[in-house]
Order: C-alpha cells, then sequence, then structure tokens
C-alpha cells in the first residue's frame, strides 16, 4: 500500500503548445479511492497515464509512496491497471491474461494459479476461467479486466474509464462493486471518469480537472456544497448548478427586474471593481414564491420525472432593457403542483444554499 | 511488392471504410436478390474463367488433328498420361515443383516474418524518420521489376549463384506490399490498450510482438502467406533470368517448354497441366480464404 | 498513442513551466531512455530494410549508373561512360517507338476491358446469390494461374491450324485468323490472356468496396425514385472512383511491365515480340537488349524509362486524387 504524490507533474504533448497537464499538484492518501474527473481533453486520462508510465512527466515528479518513480518504466511502479475497452489478451484465456503478468515476473505455476483463483473467486469468475474474451459478455470482460489488475497484488490500482463501455443499468451495478472491493481491498485507487455522478458515488475524493488544470480536489460533500470556482460548480450535480451574472444593487443581484439578496459582505467583495456579481444556486435549493416576490422566470419545458419534476425557464430581460443576463434556469418543484408551460413563476433561493462567484476570476467568494 | 514480381499481383486499393457501416452494408445489400438473369452472367463468366484451365487438360491428351476436328473434343481421354510422361521426359517437371515448393515456401516464411515486424513497427512505434521510410515502401511499389534486374544478374552472376534456389529466393524477400499490408492491418486490429497493457504487465519490446502482436496479427499473416506463395509460385520475370532449364522453377520449365522445339502440343499442355495442378489445388481447398484476404486487404488499404 | 514515446526533440525543445525546470541532469537522463526505446522501432525494420538496400535501392541506383554507360554482358568491367547518349540512342529508335506503341495498345486493350468488366461482375456479385463463394473462388482461378501456363493454355487456343477459336470461327462461317502475325489480332489475343487473369480479382477488389458503401445511400435513393441502373450510376460509382483510380494506376503499372504474355505467347520464346516485332513491348524490348543483344546500357536506359512513364502515370492519378479530395472539402 502507497500513497501517491504528483509534484507540479506537466506533461506537454509534442507539436502542441498548451500542456495537456499543467502544474499537476496532488497528494493520495494510501489506501484512498480518488476520482480524476473533467470533461473530455481535460487531462484526467494523461494525468492517470503519466503515474501508470504511459506517458512521459516533462517536469515535476511522480511519486509512489516514497519512490520517485517519474523515470521508472510502468512494470517498476508496482502499479496495475483497468483499460477503458479492457485491454484484455484475444488469443489468451481468461486465467492466462489474468496470469500474464506474473508469468512474464516469473512467479512460479502454482503460485500464479493459486493468485488467478483466488481474484476470480472474488469476481465470480470461476466458471469462466477457460474461457477467451471474445465468449464473454461484457460485463464479464470488465471483471477480467478488474481481476487481472488484483492478480498483481499491486501498490496501486489504475482505473481508465473502466464502465464506459457497459450498458446503464450494469454500469450502476458494477459501480458500487467496484468501490466495495476497492474498500476491501484498499489499495491505493485513482479512477478515471468523464461521469460525475460516477464520481460522487465512488470517490473518497474527487479531483476536477479543467483543460489540464486541477480545479478543485475534495470530498464529493464538499465539491457539492462548496464548489471553488464556477466551473466546479457546474460541472459537479445533475441538473447543473444554474450560474447567472447581474449587476450588483443594494443587498443583492438584479436579475429579471427583480433582486436576489445576496449576504453584504460576499456581494461586496464579488462586486468589487466590475459593479457584477456572478451567483449559482442548484434547482433544489429554489423555492417557488408568491407573486410579487422573488425572480420572475417564464417556463419552457415540463420534466416529470415522478419523484421530482424539473422546470426548464427563463430569466426575462431587465426592464431596464439589460438582456445581459438572460439565461435558463433550472427548478426542481413537487411533482403534483409543477407550473404549466407559458406559466411565469417568482422564484427564492433559500440564502444559504447560494453560491457567490467573483465574475472575473470565476472563484467562489466566502 | 517483392522487386521481382510485377505490381498489380498483390497491390491494395485504397477505399477505406468503417468496418461496422461495411458489415451493415453487406448484411442490408443482401436483400436484393440475384435475377435468373445475373445467375446467367455470372455462371457464364465463371466458365470462361474456369474452361482455358480445363481445356489444358483436353488438350494434354489429343493430338493437333484431334483438336482440329469438328465438332472439337471436350473430354480429356487416356493418352492424357502418356503424354504427362512425356512432358517430364522432355522437361524436368518434377525437379521444378520441388525447386518451386522451396523458393515459394522460403519466400513466404521470410516475407510474412519480415513484413510482420516491419509492419508492426509502422502501425505502432514511434521513431524518427518512420514516415519517411514508410513512403519509400509504398514509392517501392511502383517500381518496375525491369529496373532491379540487371545489377541483381550481375551480383548473381558474380556470386556464381546463376541456377541456384538462393538466387530468386533472396532478392523476392522483400515485399513492399507485405509491408504495407501488414502495417494497415495492426494499424486497425491492434488496439494501442493491448500494447499499453502488455507495458503495464512487465513485458519486453521482444516479448510483447511474441507474446501479443503475432497472435492478433495472425490472421494477416495468413492471408499474406497465401499471397505470397501464389505470387512466388508464379513469379516468372526473375526466375527465367536467374535460373536455367538445368535447375528450373515451375515457371521456367514452363517457359522451357513452351519456347523450346518440342513439336507436339499435347506434350505442353500435359506439363503446363502437372506444373498448375499444384497450385490450383491448394487454392481450390484454400480460395474462400483467399478471396477474403483480398477482398479485406482490398477495403484495409 | 505509441507504445513507444514521443519524438525526444519536440518534447526536449518544449518550454518547461517555469515553476518547476527540470534539473539538467534529469532531462538529459529522460532524453537517453527515450531514444532507447525509439530505437526498437529501427530493430523490427531492420530486417526488411537490409533486405531492400541490398535488392532493391542498390540495383536501382546501379541501373541508374548502368544506363549512362555502355556496357557489355560479356565485359561488365568495361563500362564506358557514354552520359546520356543511351537514353537519346533509344528516343531515335524506331524499336523503342514500336514497343512504346504496342505497350500503349496492349495496355489499353487490356486495361479498358478487364475494368469496365470488373465493375459489372462486381455489382452482379453485389445482389443476393446462391454459391456466392463459388463464383467468387472460380472467377479468381485464372489469377492462381501463372503468367507461363495461362499464354500457353491461350496459344493453344488462338493457334491457326488447331487452336479451339479459330475451329469456333470457323463453325459460324468465319474465316480462321491468323492471330499471332496480325499486329492488332496478336495484341488483342495477348489483351484477352491479361484480362482473362485479372478481372476476377479487379472484380473482387470492386466488391470489397462496393461493400463498404452505407445502405443508407441506396435506401435514400430509392426513396429519391432511383431505379437500380440509376442507383449504380449515381451512389455505386461515385463511391467507387477512389478505388477506380486505383486499380488504373495498379493495372498500368502491370501493363507497362508487361513480359511474360507477349515473350510466350510466339511459342518460340523469341524476344523480339513477333516476326515484326508487332507485339514486342517495352518490358521485351528491354530483356532483348541486355539478353540478346548484351546491350546492358540500352537495357537499363529501357528501365529507367519504363520507371519514368509509370511515375507520370502515378503522378496523374495523384493530381487527380487530390484535387477530387479538395472538391470534396
Amino acid at each position: 500500500m502507497a500513497t501517491v504524490t504528483f509534484d507540479a507533474a506537466t506533461r506537454i504533448y509534442p507539436k502542441s503548445d498548451r500542456p495537456a497537464v499543467d502544474t499537476l499538484d496532488l497528494e493520495i492518501g494510501d489506501g484512498e479511492f480518488l476520482v480524476l474527473v473533467g470533461p473530455s481533453g481535460c487531462g484526467k486520462s494523461t494525468s492517470l497515464r503519466m503515474l501508470a508510465g504511459l506517458e512521459e512527466i516533462d517536469a515535476g515528479s511522480i511519486r509512489i509512496g516514497d519512490r520517485d518513480v517519474t523515470e521508472a518504466p510502468p512494470k517498476d511502479r508496482d502499479i496495475a491497471m483497468v483499460f477503458q475497452n479492457y485491454a484484455l489478451y484475444p488469443h489468451m484465456t481468461v486465467e492466462q491474461n489474468m496470469g500474464f503478468a506474473l508469468k512474464i515476473a516469473g512467479v512460479a505455476k502454482d503460485e500464479i494459479g493459486r493468485r488467478v483463483a483466488e481474484a476470480a473467486k472474488i469476481l465470480d469468475l470461476e466458471d469462466y476461467l477457460g474461457r477467451r474474451p471474445k465468449a464473454l459478455s461484457g460485463g464479464q470482460r470488465q471483471r477480467v479486466a478488474m481481476g487481472r489488475a488484483i492478480v498483481r497484488n499491486p501498490q496501486v490500482f489504475l482505473m481508465d474509464e473502466p464502465l464506459s463501455n457497459l450498458d446503464a443499468k450494469l454500469r450502476v451495478q458494477t459501480r458500487t462493486q467496484i468501490a466495495a472491493l476497492q474498500r476491501r481491498l484498499a489499495v491505493t485507487t485513482v479512477y478515471v471518469t468523464h461521469d460525475q455522478v460516477e464520481a460522487m458515488t465512488m470517490g473518497d475524493r474527487v479531483a476536477v480537472l479543467k483543460d489540464g488544470v486541477l480545479q478543485q480536489c475534495d470530498t464529493p460533500g464538499a465539491l457539492y456544497d462548496r464548489p471553488a470556482n464556477t466551473f466546479v460548480a457546474g460541472f459537479i450535480g445533475s441538473p447543473a448548478m444554474n450560474v447567472v451574472t447581474g449587476p450588483a444593487v443594494d443587498g443583492g443581484i438584479r436579475l429579471a427586474g427583480a433582486v436576489l439578496p445576496v449576504p453584504r459582505e460576499k456581494l461586496a467583495r464579488a462586486a468589487a471593481g466590475t459593479g457584477k456579481v456572478t451567483v449559482g444556486f442548484r434547482p433544489e435549493s429554489l423555492e417557488v414564491a408568491p407573486a410579487g416576490e422573488g425572480v420572475p422566470v417564464v417556463v419552457n419545458v415540463v420534466e416529470q420525472l415522478g419523484s421530482d419534476a424539473f422546470l426548464y425557464a427563463t430569466l426575462g430581460a431587465d426592464d431596464d432593457g439589460d438582456v445581459l443576463h438572460t439565461a435558463d434556469v433550472v427548478v426542481r418543484t413537487e411533482p403534483r403542483t409543477a407550473a404549466a408551460v407559458g406559466q411565469t413563476v417568482h422564484l427564492r433561493v433559500r440564502e444559504e444554499c447560494l453560491h457567490v462567484f467573483d465574475p472575473v476570476t470565476q472563484l467562489r467568494v466566502d | 511488392m517483392t522487386t521481382l514480381t510485377s505490381a498489380p499481383e498483390q497491390a491494395v486499393p485504397a477505399p477505406a471504410s468503417a468496418s461496422a457501416p461495411r458489415r451493415r452494408g453487406r448484411r442490408a445489400r443482401k436483400v436484393t436478390s440475384a435475377g435468373p438473369l445475373t445467375h446467367v452472367l455470372l455462371g457464364l463468366t465463371a466458365l470462361l474463367s474456369v474452361f482455358p484451365l480445363y481445356w489444358t487438360a483436353v488438350a494434354a491428351s489429343k493430338t493437333n488433328a484431334e483438336l482440329a476436328g469438328t465438332p472439337p473434343p471436350f473430354l480429356p481421354d487416356a493418352d492424357l498420361f502418356t503424354n504427362i510422361g512425356r512432358a517430364m521426359e522432355e522437361a524436368p517437371i518434377g525437379l521444378a515443383i520441388v525447386n518451386s515448393v522451396i523458393v515459394a515456401g522460403c519466400i513466404t516464411v521470410g516475407t510474412v516474418l519480415c513484413s510482420t515486424l516491419a509492419g508492426f513497427a509502422f502501425a505502432k512505434l514511434r521513431f524518427r524518420g518512420n514516415k519517411a521510410l514508410l513512403g519509400l515502401v509504398v514509392g517501392t511499389m511502383m517500381v518496375p521489376t525491369q529496373l532491379a534486374i540487371i545489377p541483381l544478374f550481375i551480383l548473381i552472376a558474380q556470386l556464381q549463384w546463376v541456377d541456384h534456389l538462393q538466387a530468386v529466393v533472396l532478392p523476392t524477400l522483400v515485399s513492399a506490399f507485405g509491408v504495407f499490408f501488414m502495417r494497415q492491418f495492426l494499424s486497425q486490429a491492434l488496439p494501442d490498450e493491448l500494447l499499453e497493457a502488455a507495458r503495464m504487465d512487465g513485458a519486453s519490446t521482444l516479448r510483447t510482438f511474441w507474446s501479443v502482436v503475432v497472435p492478433v496479427a495472425r490472421p494477416a499473416m495468413a492471408v499474406l502467406a497465401m499471397l505470397t506463395f501464389l505470387t512466388a509460385w508464379n513469379d516468372f520475370f526473375w526466375p527465367i533470368i536467374a535460373l536455367t532449364t538445368e535447375n528450373p522453377t515451375v515457371q521456367v520449365a514452363l517457359a522451357g517448354l513452351g519456347g523450346g522445339y518440342v513439336p507436339d502440343t499435347a506434350v505442353i499442355m500435359a506439363g503446363t497441366l502437372v506444373g498448375t495442378l499444384p497450385v490450383l489445388v491448394v487454392f481450390v481447398v484454400l480460395g474462400k480464404q483467399i478471396v477474403g484476404g483480398i477482398m479485406q486487404g482490398a477495403v484495409k488499404g | 498513442m505509441t507504445i513507444a514515446s514521443d519524438d525526444p526533440r519536440v518534447a526536449a525543445a518544449a518550454a518547461p513551466p517555469p515553476s518547476a525546470p527540470p534539473a539538467p541532469a534529469t532531462a538529459a537522463r529522460r532524453r537517453r531512455s527515450r531514444l532507447t526505446r525509439n530505437r526498437w522501432g529501427y530493430a523490427y525494420v531492420a530486417p526488411f530494410f537490409v533486405l531492400f538496400a541490398a535488392f532493391s535501392l542498390y540495383p536501382f541506383l546501379y541501373t541508374a549508373y548502368i544506363s549512362l554507360h555502355e556496357v557489355r554482358l560479356s565485359d561488365i568491367d568495361g563500362a564506358v561512360f557514354v552520359g546520356f547518349g543511351n537514353y537519346t540512342e533509344l528516343l531515335q529508335n524506331e524499336f523503342f517507338w514500336n514497343a512504346a506503341r504496342n505497350t500503349l495498345t496492349i495496355g489499353i486493350l487490356s486495361t479498358v476491358p478487364q475494368l469496365a468488366i470488373a465493375l459489372g461482375l462486381a455489382h452482379l456479385l453485389n445482389y443476393r446469390l446462391r454459391g456466392r463463394t463459388f463464383f467468387r473462388v472460380a472467377m479468381l482461378m485464372p489469377y492462381a494461374t501463372s503468367i507461363a501456363a495461362a499464354t500457353l493454355v491461350f496459344a493453344q487456343l488462338f493457334g491457326h491450324d488447331y487452336g479451339l477459336i479459330n475451329t469456333l470461327l470457323e463453325a459460324v462461317g468465319f474465316d480462321r485468323i491468323d492471330w499471332e502475325s496480325g499486329t492488332w489480332t496478336s495484341q488483342i489475343a495477348i489483351s484477352v490472356i491479361v484480362t482473362w487473369r485479372w478481372t476476377g480479382y479487379n472484380a473482387l477488389i470492386y466488391l470489397a468496396a462496393m461493400q463498404a458503401i452505407p445502405n443508407d445511400l441506396y435506401e435514400a435513393a430509392t426513396l429519391d425514385g432511383a431505379s437500380r441502373w440509376q442507383q449504380f450510376l449515381h451512389v455505386t460509382v461515385p463511391a467507387l472512383k477512389p478505388t477506380i483510380l486505383f486499380t488504373i494506376v495498379v493495372s498500368t503499372i502491370g501493363a507497362v511491365q508487361l513480359f511474360g504474355e507477349p515473350l510466350l505467347f510466339s511459342g518460340n520464346g523469341m524476344t523480339s515480340g513477333g516476326v515484326s516485332n508487332q507485339y514486342q513491348t517495352l518490358g521485351l524490348l528491354m530483356y532483348d537488349q541486355g539478353w540478346t543483344n548484351f546491350r546492358l546500357g540500352q537495357a537499363a536506359a529501357t528501365a529507367w524509362t519504363m520507371f519514368l512513364i509509370i511515375l507520370v502515370v502515378v503522378g496523374i492519378a495523384g493530381l487527380i486524387a487530390r484535387r477530387r479530395a479538395r472538391a470534396e472539402r
């Protein structure tokens, strides 16, 4: 077991002027399940591959435990990886696939057999050991890929979107299995996904990346409750947080002719310089207010989910013709009392649920 | 493409398309069934394709006068075997077949090996100048056989290899087509992830090649082997320069038979039949695979 | 991505971010390890390129050298430099122009019908067929037949007195044709051999390309009211254009080198290509110069001229392909 440290690790692809991963600093605890999440092209896979030794590290370093592995080839890093497409050797049986690394490492035959059998038992693959990958279902292949990692008994597991090739139902099921397995084996795990739900449900901590830069790394709860910037605010949570910018007025932000109250101190700090403020509020922190109070929005679409209803609405233009903050807003309401399409609804935000951001730096203001 | 075989025999054309639409296209196109006219036309083409080969057997058992009769004969008779015997006396066809098996076998093994190694490197390894080298390989496919034979002839004359099989084998091992074919196949069939997985599993580059690349490449290697064997067996230009009828391959022996002073057409035809039959038998047995290989190569290219 | 690392020059040139400059020693060490891994590429291509250098590249260049010299097969070391003399002599040589003309006409006579028939056959093979594999294998049988065997059989079939073709012609009331001695007849006969050997192969190439055409296009064309023939013209053929261009190039390269068929068609192994050279091709002429007249310099010049012709053909095809690609963009 070991910790993993990214120390200002940077990767610049040849013929590219922007780093794919830019001075990444990240400390992953022993036995921790860390998820790297972000939109495609954000550098999450590159970060993982740098740790794996499949990508060069152009600057900075990476340590596993106390050992600097920046220069080490993959096989000397004591890590195992689960690939997105599983990368099972098509001509080998499940058993041979799982044992290949051990065979190369020169482990004795009966020892290989024992460890493969053990992993197969954990993963419920005992009946399939003699099969080729082609004869397995997607879920079974995924488990073989896991098994291949487990058998090596590494210090760190690396997983690169291991669930993205499964159908939705199986993905949810496998998600919990992997999380449970990781807790049980207590092996430090770095897990890459583009799916924020996967990130939130699986990770001890979640690191959000964008354009090669780490945005925030925290527990799922903290990411949700205190996003460090508007990007994280918009990325984490489904449906996404509503983020709007408007002129700061006395006591709050003016939206569609009404004023949404913002705590005075935060407002002052965010609006300093531009006179504007960016606020964020989640769909579930909105309440329908009586007419005359709150911010008016026009309902465009109503999504009935049974347990909830989501209103997709538009903030009206400002009275004085300032249309700068015409924006779409998502509201969660009670399903039975949901508004109708075309109706104007007045919204109120519970104050403790209002996030304030600097409109220039996009950073959170506390 | 070897430097010593004609270009069209092996080249693959350029259109490319993902395998998914192709599969879909194939399934869907089958819905349009062929009418009787289509079957008749195809049947006729098949007949025209096979008839000259069959005629070889007929002509091999008849005298010229019999062949010119009205109506002409359409069945071979027992003289076939007599004439085969005479052909074997006129030309060393038995030796030629043994030589052709050796030559084509060596060329096939060597070509497939070299092509798989180089094709893998071009498909998956990045090294300085790889694109230029690949361009060189592709460019080689345009070079006519004629361009190499004079120096090669001088070379084998100096090495005193004339009439020795290595004179045919060695120059023909160079197959730009094979390299290109394997590169195209491996670029698609071998996911980068598989190589990375092998790296993570601690496999050395050589180990990765033997344990991962070769198993994945096997179907393409088989196709390349069949095509190479066929081409090598049928290769004509260089062998008739490098060898004589003293120690010929089948094609050299046939050229000797046809170009010599054998008066009897039936004997020439008998020799042609014996020289062609082995490869035709192989072709009929593996025909489906060869057809598949050529079509696969066409789409991959 | 590749298992080898990326180009070390670029990576080394990329400016490290100011916050974390790597120690120079580290950078040097890293560069070395990358180079080691990159070298594997050379190791894998080495067997091919060693053979290539020995049996392709060296001969090509040496042929160029010889083409600038007067060399006799009997006295290879006694080469005399003649500059472009062999080439100018070649261009003034009527045999060369005769061979070039023959190569062109036989090339057209064999390539055009061959590809046209192949296209039609591919279209037929693309229908749902019973005995699909049988038809495909049968059509590929000529491809498996050697040039020597095919030519010997066809020489018999085209024979004046005993040939089956003349027998049939006579049966339907025509005169016997002396295929071998006429210019057109001999060239047609040779073209038939080439067409016979290659049509099935090209049909399979076209068939493969046809099967890669997404069926949506045909469905859309059907909805637009296109008949089958219109679909063939307006969907299949345009989609096949790159393949057709490719097969034209390949067939042309083959046609320029045509050698075995005219050599064996005469039935006496003469390199003259008929008594009045009526079917002597460039390939045959080159062999004639080198191995009958022992003038290697001349033969080398002919070989290089053939290569230049091929380069021109491929160049034109490349231009067409590029213009098409640009038009599609």
